[in-house]
């Protein structure tokens, strides 16, 4: 690559000149309240966080979003697997997948809180549903693009159809099960935090909403910057894991963004 | 003989709908969470027929439209811009790149304070949302230009604009599609989102408002029209990317 005339790290000059002049304006008393400064977001931060009030919030928000992507996660990668390798399944979910795919599933919402409760129950089936979407089509998608030789020759082998699963589509399958991954975490820490902002009483979306019923808006950007990092972190994690999973494979260089 | 091959195409919905009627019909859940097909159709009968259906379907449309579309100018530019300027590409891309999986719904209640409660906070957050994997997808499409192509056109004489029009625009649109697609149901999405959380107009609204008061047929008659709204829009999506792209048949991805 020919030598950058740009240096890097003017990546992080607009939003350091953002949060100082925020902070500038903010301190002379410029802004609305809802704009409080960045230093006062971060005091209220160290506080909530120094007593523990702030963990809580975060466990439970994380405990729901992660159950629903573990749950999601598992059957899309399992029923996109065995679409991808028996026709029979895949003539059963295709119709159904392709006509349900491009319907908001989040609007029936207030439908799942009445059938199954207004607890962590709702919640995680809504997540469920949301991330089993993207998981299915990239693990369909990705057991497709095999090549026929591999399975031939797995099978002039003597593999069974498990082993064939297994051993072959998985592996051809992988890159792209884990763009579906990222796609459905994201997804998963967007619709909890919806759902805790129509119902809860404790959760990162509970918080915002009860900071700003009560005009703390510090407390409501401690919300919104915790999500920030969660969201952030666990995406940054998840390449990680890809990036040690893929090794090898040449399509790892797609997850290293 | 059509009607014949599009019933076995999709047996599996005929299985399941007669699977969840003959639930309900051998009386196994409770009628009133788990209406019958019937119920629903009624329903929605009497929901379009009154007009209320098409009324909120037309807020619920016009916001995720006009925010869609603030989104698509904003990202078209901010996408042209970080491909063709080094500078600017510095500047701006880690924002895009490093904010790709941050949740920007959480900021929906500064959004409140700041655009109010009602259409224009919502624009503004689909807005945001959308304009995201609208740039990202530019801005790749525009960056995956072969530069043979390039070269070609400069070779023949081609002026710059020229360049652009004929080349970097046709190479990127395959992939300004993919972008269209992931953002055009999270503009549906966010609009429904924000009139479940708090709203008085709009599908969204209509569906909370029906369960809350234990209508639960209502709101899946609404659920109904939402569903069928969603897949209209992804469709005409990729009648329209066939027309425009048609020398491409299947989404491309961002390699």
């Amino acid at each position: 690559m020919a030598k950058e005339r740009y240096p890097a790290w003017l990546g992080l000059l607009p939003p350091l000149v953002i949060v100082a002049v925020w902070e500038i304006l903010g301190d002379a008393g410029h802004l609305p309240d809802y704009l409080p400064p960045p230093s006062v977001i971060a005091r209220q931060t160290m506080a909530m966080l120094a007593s523990g009030e702030l963990f809580q919030h975060i466990g439970v928000s994380l405990f729901q979003a992660l159950s629903g992507f573990a749950i999601g996660a598992f059957f899309g990668v399992t029923t996109g697997l065995l679409s991808g390798a028996l026709q029979p399944v895949e003539r059963f979910y295709e119709p159904l997948i392709s006509l349900t795919y491009p319907v908001p599933k989040i609007a029936a919402l207030p439908l799942i809180f009445a059938w199954f409760g207004l607890g962590d129950m709702s919640k995680i089936i809504i997540i469920t549903v949301s991330v089993f979407y993207p998981i299915y089509i990239s693990a369909l998608s990705g057991a497709k693009s095999v090549s026929k030789v591999h399975v031939w020759a797995a099978r002039n082998m003597g593999a069974s159809r498990a082993q064939i699963i297994w051993r072959v589509l998985l592996p051809t399958a992988l890159p792209q099960i884990f763009n579906g991954l990222r796609i459905g975490l994201a997804l998963s820490f967007v619709v909890m935090f919806v759902a805790e902002m129509v119902v809860s009483s404790v959760g990162l979306g509970f918080l915002i909403v009860f900071a700003e019923q009560n005009l703390r808006f510090d407390i409501m950007y401690v919300a919104i910057v915790a999500i920030g990092i969660i969201g952030f972190g666990a995406d940054f994690l998840l390449r990680q894991i890809g990036r040690r999973v893929l090794v090898g494979q040449m399509a790892a260089t797609e997850l290293r963004r | 003989m059509m009607i014949v091959r599009w019933l076995g195409r999709y047996y599996s919905v005929f299985v399941l709908l007669a699977v969840y009627e003959l639930i309900v019909r051998l009386g196994l859940v409770s009628p009133r969470l788990l209406p019958s097909l019937t119920v629903i159709g009624d329903q929605l009968w009497i929901y379009l027929a009154n007009g209320q259906l098409l009324m909120h379907a037309q807020v619920t449309l016009y916001r995720a439209f006009a925010g869609f579309a603030l989104a698509l100018v904003g990202g078209v530019v901010i996408g042209t811009l970080m491909a063709r300027s080094r500078l600017m590409e510095r500047l701006i891309e880690p924002i895009f790149y490093f904010g790709y999986p941050i949740p920007k719904i959480a900021l929906y209640p500064v959004f409140i304070f700041v655009f109010g409660l009602g259409t224009g906070s919502t624009i503004a957050l689909i807005f945001l949302e959308c304009i995201y994997p609208i740039a990202i997808h530019v801005h790749a499409g525009m960056r995956s230009t072969d530069r043979v192509l390039i070269w070609a056109a400069r070779n023949m004489g081609a002026s710059q604009a020229q360049v652009f029009w004929r080349v970097l625009v046709p190479a990127a649109l395959p992939i300004f599609f993919t972008g269209l697609r992931i953002a055009l149901p999270v503009a549906l999405i966010i609009t429904l989102v924000t009139e479940i959380i708090g709203e008085s107009r709009g599908l969204g609204y209509f569906v909370t408002y029906a369960s809350a008061s234990f209508q639960y047929a209502r709101g899946m008659a609404a659920f109904v029209v939402i569903a069928v709204i969603g897949f209209a829009l992804d469709r005409a999506l990729q009648l329209v990317r066939r027309r425009v792209v048609f020398w491409q048949r299947t989404d491309v991805e961002i390699k």
